[in-house]
């Protein structure tokens, strides 16, 4: 019974944490339509602010609370000012990639300042603990239900008495209403964007004092974790977001009394997707209506393919066939690399360029791709060289039979679904002991052989990825030319037009999804063989985001621009070692600058 | 008279396709001014043109003596232009009361606001009656009127309306034309897009009448009334209507 009580203060804390991250997001999409990926970021900004604060200056708690507030106040207006502002107008997608990158940038600034090392937070208030009916309470556990429902109350006369609190309301209402009655948009983001960081800011401090500990790999959690509040309780809600928050605590926090911890992220990935799929305008939408405008409409920049001569991607082909002749194993290997994720890279510019459904769980598809050849070759002692298509064929119907409820959400619905997708992937391939053998990872799984001859060597496994790569980008070319291509692009263009026309969407986007999975499936058996160990982190979200970034250099939907995209990513950064430890920074800022300066992307979009 | 708003050589586009071909017109100052023109003729685009939210490609916008073509919303506004958008756009989950008083959002005397929302619920009683009532749970007219008013509060110099009275009932077609009148007896000169073209010249001094972005015909709202080219094109379709 006691242990009860505890499960639910500890629920309600964990609530209020991310009530504290879930308002801003609301905040954010309420007046810019946009769901900030970079929030979490800015959390850890905050509990590193904190750390710093009380370790290097010794500040008592109320300092320490005026540096979160003041810093993360900062850093919202710089994420509006330098990094959204410009892109009002552009494509809807692009905001939102936007926020990833700058999510991105920070992250790395952060390791960078403090290393990647988890920091312990110094407890700032009394270690005390009163008993209550079996349970107990501490002194932390009011402080955060304090700063939570303190927030809360500020926030509300902030919107409710105050001048910008109403240009606040009224914007997120109807900003062309609102500017029309002479409010600045752009003043009302910032403000916006500083107190939604304030608050994320402050959440990453008591997160870190609460678990005694603070790393910068919690932002991606964070955003996630927020992002399930606001969909609980319906985007751009604020109220609700902050009752989705404590619904997810207590479930994450009742989950882990039944189940075990390891299943607490489950818990709430599968609460978001169920979310997503039932009640995609939250609990407390008054009916099933369809999703807000804002989130459908053309997701990438339009522009002409550039034209190269022809003679160039047979040289350049002739080039790299000729490659391992140089002898440099050291090049080879790199190049090896550039051609697995450049078959990644295949699969999501067709599902997200050509068809238009920006995923961000594509790593996922590599997860499962590993494991199944890794599988097949050890438990059922099949030959690598039928394990690997068959982990394609597997990765081809396991994936798109887990995206498929998805299939009739749009836009940033879709980005926000098969990211929670892909943490389910990952965290079934983590609790599933029996098959995966769970946290311990597969280990020994065989090298690279054809019918016998053994790939293992650099070459081998080099020119086996070369020749995969040019057969699928072969069949890629072939099938957007066709008739099948011309109804993907239709699908994307315009959903309406094409569903008017008879076009049976679901069917056409299971082939997209199936062609994407078998080539990343095939992509992530290959690197399965190569590496011989694999695990649940192998494939991580990162890897999504890579992905999407080597699409979006190459031209989305373009298919020399993924190979391309993908070769110049993994490439370069290896050209300049030196670089080597601001290698994700720089992934960052590329990011970044294309979707200002060039979203259309080195190769022009398809 | 002097024109209040003056727009010169207006070339509009959404991406490729142009919707205002050299378009100019004026509002004289103490006038009452009406758009008239069929479904997308251009005559949305023009509001938009003028409140900022549409920039031309080429053209200018002149108000009150100064050019504001390419500035920002908000400084159009805080010139003192009112909007009155189509559709009516309010704050449909704030309180009449708080759309009244976002509606002098860009000005900041206090007390002036104040008896500005004296003289404008005396102006529309109605309101007066559901100040704590959402916005969004009132009937059309009502809303109408909410907008209106709205835009009366910003003590505009110029109130620009986009189709005022689509999708009122006759009942609320004529209050809604009567407090028309009403707010320009005040002294407000009003810039009005209508595709009821009967009704808008009836109470319009003049009226412009455009057509696939260009002005086809104007003249003062009489004679308008009178010429068998906006009886053809228009007047039968509204009467009907
Ligand atoms: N935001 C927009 N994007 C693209 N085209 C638009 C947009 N708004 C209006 N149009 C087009 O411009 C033309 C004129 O529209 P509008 O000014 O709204 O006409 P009206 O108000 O006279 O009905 C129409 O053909 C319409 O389809
Ligand atoms: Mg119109």
């Amino acid at each position: 019974m006691s242990a009860w009580f505890d499960y639910t203060v500890n629920g309600f804390v964990i609530g209020n944490i991310y009530a504290l991250l879930a308002v801003g997001l609301a905040l954010i999409y309420g007046v810019a339509n946009l769901v900030n990926f970079a929030h979490g970021s800015v959390y850890v900004v905050g509990a590193y602010i904190g750390w710093a604060a009380i370790t290097h200056l010794g500040t008592p708690l109320p300092l320490t609370l005026l540096c979160v507030v003041v810093v993360c106040a900062l850093v919202g207006v710089a994420i509006e000012r330098i990094g959204l502002r410009a892109l009002q107008g552009s494509s809807r997608i692009a905001p939102l990639l936007a926020t990833i990158g700058i999510g991105l940038v920070l992250d790395q600034v952060v390791q960078l300042v403090w290393s990647p090392d988890p920091r312990a937070v110094p407890m700032q208030v009394p270690e005390w603990r009163i008993a209550i009916g079996g349970g107990t309470i501490g002194a932390l556990d009011l402080l955060i239900a304090g700063i939570g429902c303190s927030s809360a109350a500020v926030l509300y006369g902030f919107l409710r008495f105050t001048k910008l609190g109403w240009a606040v309301r009224a914007t997120a209402q109807d900003s062309d209403a609102a500017q029309q009655m002479g409010v600045d948009i752009n003043r009302v983001n910032m403000a916006v964007f500083a107190i939604a960081s304030v608050l994320s800011g402050i959440s990453g401090l008591l997160v870190g004092m609460y678990y005694n500990q603070i790393n910068p790999a919690m932002s991606f959690e964070a955003t996630l974790k927020g992002i399930v509040a606001l969909i609980i309780g319906g985007l751009g809600n604020v109220p609700g977001a902050i009752a989705g928050s404590l619904i997810l605590g207590l479930t994450e926090s009742y989950g882990i009394a039944l189940f075990g911890t390891s299943y607490r992220n489950l818990f709430a990935f599968v609460l978001l997707v169920a979310m997503l799929l039932w009640r995609p305008n939250g609990l407390f939408a008054p009916r099933r209506a369809a999703a807000p405008e804002p989130m459908v409409g053309t997701f990438i920049a339009r522009s002409l393919p550039v034209k190269l001569p022809r003679w160039v991607v047979p040289v350049v082909l002739l080039a790299a066939a000729l490659l391992p002749l140089l002898n440099q194993p050291y090049l080879l290997q790199i190049g090896a690399n550039s051609l697995m994720y450049a078959m990644l890279a295949l699969s999501l510019t067709l599902v997200a360029g050509t068809v238009g459904q920006v995923s961000l769980g594509h790593a996922a598809l590599l997860a499962i791709g590993g494991y199944a050849s890794g599988l097949l070759a050890l438990d059922a002692g099949w030959p690598v060289a039928l394990a690997i298509p068959a982990a394609g064929l597997i990765t081809a119907g396991l994936g798109t039979a887990l995206v498929w409820p998805a299939f009739r959400l749009t836009g940033h619905y879709v980005s926000i679904a098969t990211l929670g997708i892909g943490e389910i992937v990952s965290l079934v391939i983590l609790n599933w002991t029996g098959l995966t053998r769970g946290a311990i990872g597969l280990g020994g799984i065989p090298p690279l052989e054809l019918f016998g001859v053994d790939l293992g060597s650099v070459q081998g496994t080099y020119w086996l990825c070369l020749v995969v790569l040019v057969l699928l980008a072969l069949l890629q070319l072939r099938l957007l030319s066709s008739h099948l291509g011309r109804t993907w692009r239709a699908i994307r263009d315009d959903s309406v037009a094409a569903r008017s026309h008879g076009v049976g969407e679901d069917r056409y986007k299971a082939l997209a999804f199936g062609y994407g999975g078998f080539a990343a499936g095939i992509s992530g058996a290959i690197t399965a063989h190569v590496y011989s160990y694999i695990n649940h982190e192998t494939f991580g979200a990162s890897l999504s985001v890579l992905a999407l970034t080597m699409v979006i250099l190459g031209g989305m939907g373009n298919v020399l621009g993924a190979v391309l995209g993908a070769t110049l990513l993994i490439a370069l950064p290896e050209a300049f070692r030196a670089l080597a430890e601001y290698r994700i920074l720089i992934y960052g800022v590329v990011l970044l600058l294309l979707i200002r300066f060039r979203p259309q992307g080195l190769m022009g979009t398809v | 008279m002097s024109a209040l708003l003056e727009l010169q050589g207006l070339n509009s586009f959404y991406g490729p396709v142009q919707v205002h071909f050299e378009l100019s017109l004026e509002v004289r100052q103490g006038q009452i001014v009406c758009l008239l023109g069929g479904n997308a003729s251009g005559k949305s685009t023009t509001m938009k043109s003028i409140l900022g939210l549409q920039r031309p490609r080429s053209g200018s916008i002149r108000f009150d003596g100064a050019d504001i073509t390419g500035l920002p919303t908000p400084r159009i506004i805080r010139r003192g232009i009112g909007s009155v958008p189509e559709a009516r756009r309010l704050f449909p989950a704030m309180t009449v009361r708080e759309n009244l008083l976002m509606g002098a959002y860009a000005r900041s005397d206090k007390p002036g606001i104040a008896a500005d929302e004296a003289r404008v619920l005396a102006l529309f009683p109605r309101l007066a009656e559901r100040l704590a009532q959402r916005a969004g749970t009132m009937s059309g007219g009502e809303q109408q009127m909410l907008a209106m008013a709205r835009a009366l509060m910003g003590r505009p110099k110029l109130i620009c309306m986009d189709e005022p009275t689509m999708g009122l009932s006759p009942l609320f077609v004529d209050r809604v034309l009567e407090l028309i009148q009403a707010i320009n007896r005040e002294g407000v000169t009003v810039f009005m897009v209508e595709q009821n073209a009967s009704l808008a010249l009836a109470i319009a001094h003049h009226g412009y009448v455009l057509q696939a972005g260009r002005i086809a015909l104007q003249g003062a709202a009489g004679d308008l009334l009178q010429d068998h080219r906006i009886r053809d094109a228009y007047l039968g379709g509204a009467a009907t209507g």
